[in-house]
């Protein structure tokens, strides 16, 4: 009886082998498929093997049984860990197959941008309204009257002449000046809801040949701060911010000058930043730069305005955004602006908040 | 005005360097851009004494030998025309700089030893506008008298050592556009007082005011001073007075026109000589000018003058356009032997006004029209006379012929040290600013808190309180002021509402990827009336500078088309630009300024890729940037209707409603573009443009949180067969209303009329999407909503379901 036995081991030990040897040559799951089933299905060779059981003698079917047991589970862990391999190598197959050269451009989009001019603009209104100021808009048809009259400026003023105007008509002109709307502020605002801060941007336009350094339209902002208390220390402590923030120069010379609207009147100039005083082509070897013109509102202009200049008083000063974006940025030729290029519309780009 | 450091001297003790105190002038006073130093960079140039000068045969140069304190006499080749032996001249020596860095070396010049150069005013640095006539295009040949000796530098003697500030006066700081003036004005700013001199004139001709006659009008010449010169010898100005009117920019003439120039210098006060035969009648009038009449001015210049030019006219004609510039018919030539001198004040408008017309501003009008001294009238003329006499052998007549003598009182201005130290934001006593006035020379009186100032009639720019705080502030210095922040109540900063919407659509459009441009708003009058759909009147300038920039624009979209033409032929040809600015017109009278936006694509939708994957830019693309757009700012049912519009695509463009209200249009741009534009020949470019007076009311404020849906949504297609004329809006429209309360969203999925469709007709795909908000939708109530949209479907639009 044991010889059954004995028998039936040696051909398990066979089947062993081969299943082994088959398992580990199969190239696919459908080959370890069949491989299960032809080893371990319902006619598989193990459950053979179990069949014949009838033949040997009671007390070995145990024994034989734990081997015929303990090898299907071997065949099943060999089976499962060709199958994970040939998972991951036919995963692997497939990226390789899916290489790209990364090297290779992406597609770009269209990448929007904002004027320079808007950039400096965007950026000083920003700056102002941190600091309380509110932003307001005028018309570009200004009347005689806004623009000049009541900006002490009146018919026959030599200051006249400073300002090559486009007249419209005998009382509308295309404002010279974004002055306009520190006279229309001054007549709405009511102070006893408080002080009168504001800056005014916008197109303004002067009779010139347009050339590198002349347009006949650019861009100014206006400011003025109005109240009962406000000195020109305030308005030199201002100025000195708006040149830190802009040119982030910290030395500012005030020199005397004169604007119809505004007495005492001042200009602003700026340590020259390229060059630090010096002397370079950019500071016209002077080593300041003018950067802009301000002053205390003179009595006339709130006057005009029906304030009374004995208990209000207040600042004002006027920016030139295609100046500022010139020093800036270094631009050579202020008809840049205007001609759109893309090229140098785009450059800017980088400069936005 | 150009004003001479050494000149100064004769009326302050100046030690500080040049440059250290036109700094100090800048900051305190008037600026001073530049100041210059005519023998900077210049090196050996002396006083030569020609011995000898021989002409070289067969050519235009002369042989010299020149004494320049040396041991022996210099060989110098000469070629101006103007060399003679006897002539005191410039030497520039062997290893000399002269203009513009050059440098001179002993040569031989045809064969001919060279040890030098004589050199004219040019070739040592003057402007030719500031050389004597008689020496533009020759040496330059000190006169005699001269008080040179040949081998001493020439740098004195034609006032070259001299520091020359640049006084770029704004138009109230006329008081310093003199000598006397500026004297004050530095005087003031180092706290020195400046010694100003009084003339004492001789007169010792006989009297002659009695029998001359001069009809003045005060309106137009509130003064007018003359006076009589006789005897007169014209010849050449002493170099002194030759090199302080060349140091001040003017060129010398002779010695009475360099009086009347030397005097207006010292003095600020016009003058003008009028060779004395011209009223030889003993009649002289101002007055305005006569319809017709006409002037030739001493620059040749022809006159035709106006009804409002002031003239000075003897009995029967002008001799002179007053303040501005004299007549030929008056002129003082070589030879003149008497003059008749005028000193006058002069209404400023006038004579702005006429310089204006006339295109002919002179350093005499420059003056009149922004004000000049009342007080420096009778010194001026004086000073004039004294010069003439003393220089060009005159016999001053006597008596000074006043014809009007307005006076002018001092102004006086009361103020406060308060109201002072309030505007400045200072803390200065009444004693501080008592010495500033002192320092101005302007009288005060200090009361307590009240100050009373004097000011002179030298300083008519000062009226008012405002004008004193100026002086004040100044002369204490602006450097000097503590910078503070105003210190007021809290105000809160920001933008308008409008303005907040307008900066988020520039912001999204932007962020579409395209690029914000700033176009010019004036254009020709044609291109101002292309791409606007209404017909407003045009605004234009009243003398523009030419037709090209005439009109103001009615739309954005005609810069775009520009800017498009620029880059186009600048060989950039993927463009995606905006534009946010306002248009322009007039209705009923009235000027309208209107914010729009307008987009102008061309291109490509991305960037060319080597991926091929380029989707060009159409009608759909652009209509789909707009509509997203809009979506973004809460509006969403908008109507397309086609439209017609001046520039664009007559088949291919699309009016934009929101409801009833019209918003702009999307389309193509017309191609006949391109005839008149080379630029654009081979493109398309699409654009919309948006009116943001009707659009901004329309975005959403105040937005209420919705919460998404929680329940699942159906999609059903549907597919019809249609009449090619049946637009998709017909079709959607009868879609939505037929599909019941659940219908969300219908989307079109495709369009087709080609060969396998029957003629006349079109294919079309709609997806149908149903939700209910509140609970799980049945097939079955779909499937009824669906039915009823066939049905309509076919019915209304006879469409074939399929
Ligand atoms: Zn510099």
């Amino acid at each position: 009886m044991s010889d059954e036995l004995d028998k039936l081991l040696a051909r398990l030990k066979e089947i062993q082998a081969e299943g082994s040897q088959e398992i580990d040559q199969a190239v696919n799951k459908e080959k370890l498929n069949d491989i299960r089933v032809k080893f371990m299905g319902r006619k598989g060779k193990l459950t053979e093997i179990l069949h014949s059981m009838k033949d040997i003698a009671p007390e070995n079917r145990r024994t034989l049984g734990q081997q015929v047991n303990s090898l299907r589970d071997k065949f099943q862990a060999s089976i499962d860990q060709a199958n994970q391999d040939l998972t991951h190598k036919l995963i692997q197959q497939r990226l390789e197959a899916e290489k790209l050269d990364v090297t290779l451009p992406g597609r770009e989009p269209l990448m929007g941008s904002k004027h320079v001019l808007r950039i400096v603009e965007d950026d000083l209104e920003k700056f102002f309204i941190g600091m309380g100021y509110q932003v307001v808009q005028g018309p570009e048809i200004e009347t005689d009257h806004y623009c000049f009259e009541m900006m002490n400026l009146p018919k026959d003023h030599p200051a006249r002449d400073m300002q090559a105007t486009f007249w419209i008509d005998d009382e509308h002109l295309l404002r010279t000046q974004t002055s306009g709307d520190q006279a229309r502020v001054l007549e709405k605002h009511d102070f006893s809801q408080g002080p009168l801060k504001m800056v005014g941007p916008g197109k303004v336009y002067r009779r010139d040949d347009d050339d590198a350094t002349h347009s006949h339209q650019f861009m100014q902002m206006e400011g003025l701060v109005v109240d009962k208390h406000v000195t020109m220390g305030d308005l030199k402590g201002t100025l000195e911010l708006i040149a830190k923030h802009v040119f982030g120069s910290t030395e500012i010379r005030l020199r005397p000058s004169y604007f119809p609207f505004t007495e005492p009147s001042v200009e602003m100039d700026v340590r020259c930043f390229n060059c630090g005083g010096k002397g370079c082509p950019i500071c016209k070897y002077e080593g300041w730069i003018e950067v802009l013109g301000a002053g205390m509102v003179h009595p006339n202009v709130l006057e005009n305005a029906c304030i009374d200049s004995k208990v209000y008083g207040g600042f004002a000063f006027g920016v030139g955004l295609d100046r500022f974006a010139i020093l800036k940025y270094s631009i050579d030729d202020i008809r840049d602006f205007y001609t759109n290029d893309i090229r140098f519309l785009t450059q800017f780009r980088q400069e936005e908040d | 005005m150009l004003i001479s450091y050494n000149w100064l001297q004769d009326f302050l003790q100046l030690q500080v360097d040049p440059a250290v105190l036109a700094e100090k002038i800048t900051r305190t006073g008037v600026e001073i851009p530049t100041t210059a130093h005519p023998m900077a960079g210049l090196k050996k140039l002396v006083v030569g004494h020609v011995l000898t000068s021989e002409k070289i045969e067969g050519t235009h140069l002369h042989k010299c030998q020149v004494e320049v304190g040396q041991e022996a006499p210099l060989q110098i080749v000469c070629g101006a025309p103007n060399v003679a032996a006897g002539e005191d001249v410039i030497v520039a020596l062997h290893g000399a700089r002269i203009a513009g860095n050059e440098k001179i070396k002993r040569g031989k010049i045809r064969g001919i030893e060279s040890n030098g150069m004589i050199c004219g005013l040019q070739e040592i640095g003057f402007a030719d506008k500031v050389v004597p006539a008689k020496y533009l295009h020759g040496i330059f040949v000190f006169s005699a008298g001269s008080d040179v000796k040949p081998g001493q530098d020439v740098y004195e003697a034609l006032g070259m050592d001299d520091y020359i500030f640049d006084f770029d006066i704004t138009p109230n700081r006329a008081d310093t556009l003199s000598m006397e003036g500026a004297a004050y004005e530095v005087g003031a700013i180092i706290d020195q007082k400046p010694k100003i001199e009084q003339v004492v004139l001789k007169e010792d001709g006989p009297a002659w005011s009695d029998k001359f006659e001069a009809q003045v009008d005060p309106k137009l010449a509130p003064k007018y001073y003359l006076r009589k010169l006789t005897g007169i010898k014209i010849g050449e100005s002493p170099l002194w007075l030759q090199t302080r009117l060349w140091n001040a920019g003017i060129r010398p003439v002779n010695n009475v026109v360099d009086a009347t120039n030397y005097a207006m210098l010292l003095t600020g006060q016009p003058l003008h000589a009028y060779d004395a035969k011209t009223f030889a009648a003993g009649k002289l009038i101002v007055r305005q000018a006569q319809a017709g009449e006409k002037l030739e001015l001493l620059n040749e210049k022809e006159l035709e003058l106006d009804p409002q030019d002031i003239v000075i006219a003897d009995e029967n004609k002008p001799v002179s356009l007053a303040g501005i510039m004299g007549g030929m018919n008056s002129e003082v030539t070589d030879e003149t032997t008497e003059v008749i001198l005028e000193a006058a004040v002069f209404d400023p408008t006038l004579i702005r006004k006429a310089a204006l017309r006339h295109a002919n501003r002179t350093d005499a009008s420059a003056r009149f029209e922004k004000g000049v001294n009342w007080d420096n009238v009778q010194k001026g003329i004086d000073v004039a006379a004294l010069l003439m006499r003393n220089h060009a052998a005159a016999t001053v007549d006597q008596g000074l012929l006043k014809a009007t003598d307005q006076q002018r009182q001092a102004v006086v201005v009361k103020t406060t040290t308060s109201y002072i130290n309030h505007v400045l934001g200072t803390e200065l006593s009444g004693e501080d600013i008592a010495k500033i006035f002192d320092r101005l020379g302007f009288g005060h009186e200090l009361a307590g808190d009240d100050l009373t100032v004097t000011v002179p009639n030298r300083r008519w720019d000062i009226e008012i309180p405002a004008d004193l705080v100026e002086e004040v502030g100044r002369l204490y210095g602006y450097d000097n002021l503590e910078s503070t922040q105003p210190l007021l109540p809290e105000t809160h900063g920001g933008y308008s509402v409008r303005e907040t919407k307008i900066r988020r659509l520039r912001k999204l459009v932007e962020g579409q990827g395209l690029n914000e441009t700033i176009n010019y708003t004036l254009t020709s009058p044609k291109a101002a009336k292309l791409f606007t759909k209404s017909d407003h009147k045009l605004i234009k300038v009243a003398w523009p500078m030419n037709s090209g920039r005439s009109a103001l624009r009615q739309s954005l979209l005609i810069g775009l088309v520009n800017a498009v033409s620029y880059n186009f032929a600048h060989k950039q040809e993927q463009l995606m630009l905006f534009e946010q600015g306002r248009v322009y017109n007039l209705d009923d009278g009235k000027y309208n300024e209107l914010e729009h936006l307008a987009a102008l694509y061309t291109g490509t939708a991305a960037h060319h890729n080597w991926q091929k994957l380029d989707q060009p830019v159409d009608f759909y693309w652009v209509k789909g940037q707009l509509t997203s757009l809009l979506a973004a700012v809460g509006i969403k049912d908008l109507t397309f209707k086609a439209a017609i519009i001046p520039g664009m695509h007559p088949t291919r463009t699309a009016a934009v409603y929101a409801g009833e209200r019209y918003l702009g249009f999307v389309g193509m741009l017309a191609p006949v573009l391109a005839v008149k534009d080379k630029n654009l020949q081979g493109h398309d470019l699409y654009g919309y443009e948006l009116n943001l007076e009707a659009l901004l009311p329309l975005m959403t404020t105040g937005l209420k949180n919705e919460p998404a849906p929680k329940y699942p949504s159906i999609e059903r297609d549907v597919s019809l067969l249609v009449d090619k004329e049946i637009t998709n809006a017909q079709v959607v429209d009868c879609i939505k209303a037929n599909g019941g309360k659940y219908l969300q969203a219908v989307h079109v999925m495709d369009v087709y009329d080609g060969m396998q469709i029957e003629h006349g007709k079109k294919s079309l795909a709609y997806r149908l999407i149903f939700l209910n908000k509140q609970a799980t939708l049945t097939d079955d109530v779909v499937s009824k909503a669906v039915e009823k949209i066939d049905a309509a479907l076919a019915d209304q639009l006879e469409a074939k379901i399929r």
